[in-house]
Order: C-alpha cells, then sequence, then structure tokens
C-alpha cells in the first residue's frame, strides 16, 4: 500500500523546529512530520516513531555518532542535515542531504522531494486509471472475489491484487464502499448491477 | 514553570475559548456550560466540579506547542476526570455530531440527482456503525477496566491498556476518504453540500483531536499506573 512519507524533525528549538515545519507544511508536499525535542530520547522517540526521513542538526547529535543511531534502528532511513552552523566534515559523514538555514523555500522543497522521491516504490499513484484497472473496479464493486475476477479477467490472482493495489494507491480509496462510489459517479456499472448485494 | 503559549489556571476562560473556539467543544465535554462571564479557567473549572489540572492537559495537549507527554512530564490529571470527558466525547459523536452531518447530507442529496446518492448514504451508515462499535468497545472493555485498576480491584492479568492503543485504529480516515470521494469525483456546485462538506472537515478534525487525547494522555497515564501497580 501507497502510504505517506514520515518525516521526523528532530530539534530542541522551538523556533527552529517551528520554522521547519511550517516551510514544509507549506510545501505541499504528501508528508506526515513529527516532532522530536527531547534529544536524551532521541534513539527511543525514532524507534517509536519509525520515520522515513530523520532532518536533524548534526551539531546537535553531541557525542552519539549518526552511525550508532542507524544501526539501531530497523529499515533504511534517510538522513537529511540541517546545517545552523559549520560543522566538520567527518561529523556530516552519512547523511543523505544537507539543508541549510539560509536555503529557499524551493531550494528545500527540491532536496527534500528527491529524498522522497527515493523512498517511492513507484510513481504510479495519483494518475488515471488504466482501462484493465477500470474493469477490476467494475468487478469489485460487483462484489466479486479476487479468484473471480482472475477467471473472469483470465489473469492470475496475484495480478489482480497488484491492480488492486495500485488501484488503492491511484485513488487514495480503501474500501469497496468508496469504490462503489467511484464506481457509480465514473460510470463503470450502474446502480441496478450492485444494487442488492452486500458488504457495499 | 508554564511554556510559551501554554494556558494556565489564572486565564481567562473567556480568552481561552474566543481565541481557540474548537475548545468550545473540550469545554462542553467536561460538562462547563457558557456564561462564565470573567471568571479565571480555575473558577469556571471549580464552579462546574472539573478538575482544572486535568482541564488544562486536554487544552494545551490540543492547541499547545505540546508534542505529546512522555512518562518523566506526563502532567497529573484526575482520570475519572478524563473519563468522563472520553465518554461525552464519544456520545457527541454518536448521537449529535454523526447524526447532525448524516442529516445535512440527506437534505443536500436530496437537491441533486445522483445514482451515487443512496451508495454514498450507505457509506456513510456504515461508517457510522464502524465509529459505534469502536466507541462501544472502549465503554464496554477499556473504560471499565481502567476503573477497576484505579479502585485497587483485581484486573484481567492478560489485559493491558497497549491491546487497546494497538487496536485503536483511526476513525477519521475513512470520513475523509468520503470527503475526498465527494470533492473529487462527485459533480455538483450546491450550497448544501458544501455545507456538508465543511461539517465533514471540522469532524475529521475534531475525531482526530479525540485520538489525540486518547493517544497521547490517556494511554500514557493509564501504561504509567499500570507499571507502578506492577512493582
Amino acid at each position: 500500500m501507497v502510504r505517506r512519507i514520515h518525516i521526523a524533525i528532530v530539534e530542541p528549538s522551538v523556533i527552529i523546529r517551528n520554522g521547519i515545519v511550517s516551510v514544509l507544511k507549506r510545501l505541499n508536499l504528501d508528508i506526515d512530520i513529527v516532532e522530536i525535542s527531547d534529544m536524551p530520547q532521541l534513539q527511543s522517540l525514532l524507534e517509536k516513531h519509525n520515520p522515513d526521513v530523520v532532518i536533524i542538526d548534526p551539531t546537535q547529535i553531541g557525542m552519539i555518532s549518526l552511525q550508532h543511531i542507524k544501526e539501531n534502528l530497523s529499515g533504511s532511513k534517510k538522513f537529511i542535515a540541517l546545517q545552523s552552523n559549520l560543522a566538520d566534515a567527518s561529523a556530516l559523514k552519512g547523511y543523505d542531504e544537507f539543508i541549510s538555514l539560509y536555503d529557499s523555500a524551493e531550494q528545500i522543497k527540491a532536496k527534500v522531494e528527491s529524498i522522497i522521491s527515493e523512498n517511492k516504490q513507484d510513481d504510479s499513484d495519483k494518475q488515471e486509471l488504466s482501462q484493465r484497472e477500470k474493469e477490476i473496479v467494475s468487478c469489485i464493486v460487483k462484489g466479486l472475489t479476487n479468484k473471480q475476477i482472475a477467471e473472469v479477467l483470465h489473469l492470475s490472482v496475484h495480478t489482480v491484487m497488484t491492480h488492486r493495489r495500485n488501484i488503492s494507491g491511484k485513488l487514495q480509496i480503501h474500501s469497496s464502499a468508496g469504490l462503489a462510489i467511484y464506481a457509480i459517479v465514473n460510470k463503470l456499472v450502474s446502480l441496478d448491477e450492485i444494487k442488492g448485494l452486500k458488504n457495499i | 514553570m508554564y511554556k510559551i503559549g501554554q494556558y494556565k489556571a489564572t486565564d481567562l476562560m473567556s480568552d481561552l475559548i474566543c481565541k481557540n473556539y474548537p475548545m468550545l467543544l473540550v469545554m462542553s465535554r467536561f460538562g462547563i456550560a457558557l456564561g462564565f462571564g470573567e471568571d479565571t479557567i480555575d473558577t469556571a473549572c471549580r464552579k462546574n466540579n472539573v478538575d482544572t489540572g486535568t482541564f488544562l492537559s486536554v487544552v494545551n495537549l490540543l492547541i499547545g506547542e505540546e508534542i505529546g507527554y512522555r512518562a518523566e512530564t506526563l502532567p497529573n490529571i484526575s482520570i475519572p476526570s478524563l473519563v468522563e470527558y472520553l465518554r461525552n466525547s464519544h456520545s457527541y459523536f454518536l448521537d449529535f455530531r454523526l447524526p447532525s452531518i448524516k442529516h445535512s447530507l440527506i437534505n443536500a442529496l436530496s437537491d441533486i440527482e445522483n445514482d451515487a446518492n443512496s451508495i454514498i448514504l450507505k457509506y456513510f451508515d456504515e461508517y457510522y456503525e464502524e465509529v459505534k462499535r469502536h466507541m462501544n468497545y472502549e465503554e464496554a472493555n477499556v473504560f471499565p477496566y481502567v476503573e477497576a485498576l484505579l479502585s485497587g480491584e483485581s484486573v484481567r492479568s492478560d489485559y493491558r491498556i497497549d491491546i487497546f492503543s494497538k487496536q485503536h485504529d483511526h476513525v477519521e480516515e475513512k470520513l475523509s476518504e468520503l470527503k475526498n470521494i465527494i470533492i473529487k469525483y462527485y459533480s455538483a456546485n450546491n450550497n448544501k453540500l458544501n455545507c456538508v462538506l465543511f461539517d465533514i472537515f471540522s469532524c475529521s478534525e475534531d475525531l482526530a483531536s479525540h485520538n489525540k487525547v486518547e493517544d497521547m494522555l490517556f494511554v500514557p497515564t493509564i501504561t504509567q499506573i499500570e507499571i507502578q501497580k506492577e512493582k
């Protein structure tokens, strides 16, 4: 399932933290933001929130190395260094991207977008449905099971499931009742065809 | 010590509500009536037998800079007060807010001819049942568990509050889905329907606030009590 990218902003200063949050929010990116201000709890909070991207000032990490933080986290995460002042090159090792306090909104957007797009599995979301996908939607709202859809359309069950995942991703509709509304207003099925069916 | 932007007991209740109108709902769920004149938050709470600290913890969590509480910074709250607040909040959504949205939705759709109308209402009904199931579960299982825990009765040894937090799915998401479907695919230009969409937007936010209170104040507080009991 396509999910929104979670970005953790690690920054004890409320002024800087709120500044980054407000810039990121105005960039219109498809992201969720979690704020972490409590440096001693950094490790446990990162484990708890499990963000995809972490924005952190390298000079704030202090004695703990980035390498150490990474080793204790599951999955691959991207780290963006927030540079508020000059830091030794060795402190910047291991970061995937660098944002300066003096970057413009456009520069920040470009940097965050490039990091996010590496994280996304595919770019198929937010597009129109293909003809095949529309056929599958109409089968789903008529109440057919994956197996039945596979038989009707001569596909494998696995392919049907992949299509369903892509449909959810493109439309951001995750329930069959929601798909039914989509199918009716887009005239993929008529009301009679789905009337009397349960589960819709 | 108070952080910048946080409300404190000596602030005027009218300042809080006028500057943050969603807090009207919080106030009402604590059982505080309008007409508090120049009362401070503390006075208004006392007059209505509400624990001021609990009221402020909820308010500051919802509007403040507070990102969430952790074990050491959990405010000292009255759990019975908070449970009462959550119960009132459930009753607000189930008995008032969602039925009122449904009523306006029926009214708006009746002006527009579209085959999808009946399916949209069906979606809403299903959504309502889902929210009801979720909230009834809390009323039937979570709150009695918490009350037993507080009174020192023996509690189910197999139950912990984090079981609830794991099951606690975010009920506002499905409501947002309906709103998005209508906005993206339902072709209409109708004032009544726009009003319903405004209602759904604000109800989704309100449900998200409700979840925030449960996840960031209620559950962590109960977890602390469980830890202390086990010691």
